[in-house]
């Protein structure tokens, strides 16, 4: 079951260095996104009000508004994601709760690789809530439960967070298809990604730890180096 | 309101302040009973100069009678401009003048030379016996020789003058109690302010007791503070410049003679990484020495934050699982930032394994003491020398002449120092039997 994102997504990418705009420009056209370009925050904010895009690109440090006032001045009308880029740096991030509002934050300098990623995380996100699956009610043991936000395991219940509960679930309906990290944040935890962000390695470990304890071999949750995590069945 | 300290200023500005009150009270009542009794007896002069127109007077009574008694009063009269009358021992003029009423009366009042001189304001009448007779000259003490006649300059002396040198006196004490030790402070300000980052107070402040030292202590540890920091952030700016310039060069070298661009291409893509990596260490490193942050705290389970870790760690570099085993015990929760945990754990268990010979093992465990966990990651590398253990938390630390394989930047345990420390905890390095030992102390959650 593959949510892939809507190939000719339209990306507004407001960034003022114009080397790193037309890199990025050509490279997500490259990725198959439909992408405008602006180099002022003013003239961005304009057209993201104006115009119905998928995704706005923004960076923080910009001429004219900067991003940050026209991402507080755009919410006011609209709900299209916002990615954050900016060489502000990592930490006053992990302080600063500035990027409020945003759906992801990108600290530079980051490869295009990354950004393709996030980009991913957040297209396939939205995609994902305008058309709901139905959860995968019981299957090899394993039984979940939306309403306590736990599973079972042959009527052993697991004990897991609401937290653990969304990532497990996410991961079961993926299941044998790796999700990446900042999907994983987007869609489950509901929050931006960090590099140096535990937190969901860490419901991932009580995961493990929690299903072992209830005796259960054969649901393993998987790290796939540089991308994510992914569910296997071992011996399904 | 609690009561200052033992050492307080306030005992001895009080101290002070009591003992002005006491001298004062002392000048105006001891003193004051001192002048009293110093002049409330003729001295020894004015008796013998009353003595002497007694003597005087005798003579003209016995050579002259009363026409000789009635010359020389007169002549008295001249010199001392004062009552006096010569009279027998019935009380009756010897004079040619007998004595009005109320003259006799006068002469119940009178005293004997070794009397007091009575109240002041008023004149004391004393008498003089002749030495041959009955008869005696009485006459008013004259002005000039009333011993009380300078009191009023004495009281103005004792009441206004002396107290007012007395407080310019205890004034200078005070002051020089007080300001001469915040002048030493006013011109080590000024010499800080002028640049000099190394200016201190010196014992002569710092070792007092009182609100002073304490200040001064205070003031030390200021220059002390920002001379660390400010050296501190120099030496990063020198360190990091420097290693800079080493991925710099290569990029260069390569830029000028690689001629594989896919070659050319890994090697940019790998000296960025590091690049980033070093500028984004050194930032952490600052932004935490500077910023001292908050980090918001929970509960952190430190067995599975190991298995986060190592299960990275193990991947970057090829070490199996059992090589780096958790003995602690079960339920070991801490109370601190996830994230800054994770970095701190990582840097250190990175750097352990780096120092690492082939088939070491490096282990976490820990016990709980009190309300909080001692915790220690120990590695089975060479250690390093006894003298080294702090420096090895300094930026840009690299011991590699003693611990093979230091091919980081030395930012690593510098970072997982800041960050252990912003976090209420502690971190220090030894040496045991087979290597080194990173120990912590954690708040308990």
């Amino acid at each position: 079951m593959m949510i892939s994102a809507p190939a000719s997504a339209r990306i507004l990418a407001v960034e003022d260095d114009p080397l790193l705009a037309s890199h990025l420009q050509s490279h997500l056209m490259g990725c198959g996104f439909d992408v405008t370009l602006s180099h002022d925050g003013s003239e961005g904010l304009q057209l993201a009000e104006s115009e119905d895009f998928d995704l706005i690109l923004m960076d923080i440090l910009l001429p004219g508004t900067n991003g940050l006032e026209a991402l507080q001045r755009l919410r006011r009308q609209r709900s299209v994601p916002v990615l954050l880029m900016s060489a502000l740096g990592d930490e006053q991030n992990r302080i600063a709760g500035f990027s409020q509002g945003a759906d992801d934050y990108l600290p530079k300098p980051f490869s295009l690789g990354e950004l393709s990623v996030r980009i991913e995380a957040i297209l396939r996100r939205v995609a994902y809530e305008r058309r709901e699956p139905h959860p995968g009610n019981e299957s090899n043991g394993l039984q979940f439960d939306e309403g306590r936000s736990d599973v079972a395991f042959h009527g052993n219940w697991v004990g897991l967070t609401p937290s653990e509960y969304r990532v497990l679930e996410l991961l079961w309906r993926h299941r044998d298809e790796a999700l990446s990290k900042p999907f994983l944040y987007q869609q489950a935890l509901r929050r931006a990604y960090a590099q140096h962000d535990r937190s969901l390695d860490m419901h991932v470990s009580h995961i493990r730890r929690k299903l072992q304890a209830v005796g259960n071999e054969t649901t393993r949750v998987d790290t796939v180096w540089g991308k994510g995590y992914i569910l296997v069945q071992a011996g399904a | 309101m609690s009561l200052p300290g033992r050492h307080s200023l306030l005992w001895r500005l009080a101290g002070a302040l009591a003992l002005f009150c006491l001298l004062l009270v002392s000048l105006h009542v001891d003193v004051g009973r001192e002048l009293m009794d110093a002049t409330s007896y003729l001295p020894e002069s004015t008796r013998q100069t009353l003595k002497d127109y007694g003597r005087e007077a005798e003579n003209s009574w016995r050579e002259g009678g009363a026409p000789g008694v009635d010359a020389y009063l007169q002549q008295l009269q001249a010199r001392e401009q004062v009552w006096a009358v010569v009279v027998g021992p019935q009380k009756n003029s010897l004079s040619s003048q007998p004595l009005s009423a109320e003259q006799a009366q006068r002469l119940d009042f009178v005293r004997r030379l070794d009397f007091p001189v009575g109240r002041p304001g008023s004149m004391p009448t004393f008498y003089i016996p002749f030495s041959e007779s009955d008869a005696r000259l009485v006459m008013e003490l004259p002005q000039r020789l009333d011993p009380r006649r300078y009191n009023e300059l004495w009281e103005l002396l004792l009441q206004r003058i002396l107290p007012a040198i007395l407080a310019v006196v205890v004034a200078v004490l005070l002051y020089r109690l007080l300001i001469a030790p915040l002048a030493i402070l006013r011109r080590q300000a000024a010499v800080l302010s002028a640049g000099d980052l190394s200016a201190r107070l010196g014992s002569q402040v710092t070792r007092r007791k009182d609100e002073l030292g304490e200040l001064a202590r205070t003031f030390d540890h200021m220059a002390e503070r920002l001379e660390g920091t400010v050296s501190f952030q120099r030496q990063l700016l020198r360190d990091l410049s420097h290693e800079l310039r080493t991925p710099l060069a290569r990029l260069r070298v390569a830029g000028e003679s690689e001629q594989d661009v896919a070659a050319l291409r890994q090697r940019l893509a790998r000296e960025v990484e590091q690049m980033e990596k070093l500028v984004g260490d050194a930032l952490e490193l600052v932004w935490l020495d500077t910023e001292r942050p908050q980090l918001p705290r929970e509960e952190v389970d430190v067995a599975r934050l190991w298995d986060v870790l190592r299960e990275n760690a193990g991947f970057e570099t090829g070490w199996p699982l059992e090589r780096m085993p958790c003995d602690l015990p079960a339920h070991c929760l801490v109370r601190g930032n996830l994230n800054g945990l994770a970095q701190a754990f990582e840097n250190i268990l990175r750097n352990a394994i780096r120092h690492s010979p082939d088939d070491a093992v490096v282990r976490l465990a820990g016990r709980l003491e009190g309300g909080r966990w001692l915790l220690w990651i120990e590695d089975q590398g060479p250690g390093v020398a006894d003298s080294e253990l702090e420096a090895i938390f300094r930026p840009f630390t690299r011991l590699s002449a003693s611990r093979p394989g230091g091919d980081g930047f030395g930012l690593g345990l510098a970072i997982a120092h800041s960050m252990i420390e912003t976090q209420g905890g502690r971190i220090w390095a030894a040496n045991h039997e087979h290597g080194l030992r990173i120990y912590m102390y954690l708040p308990a959650a």
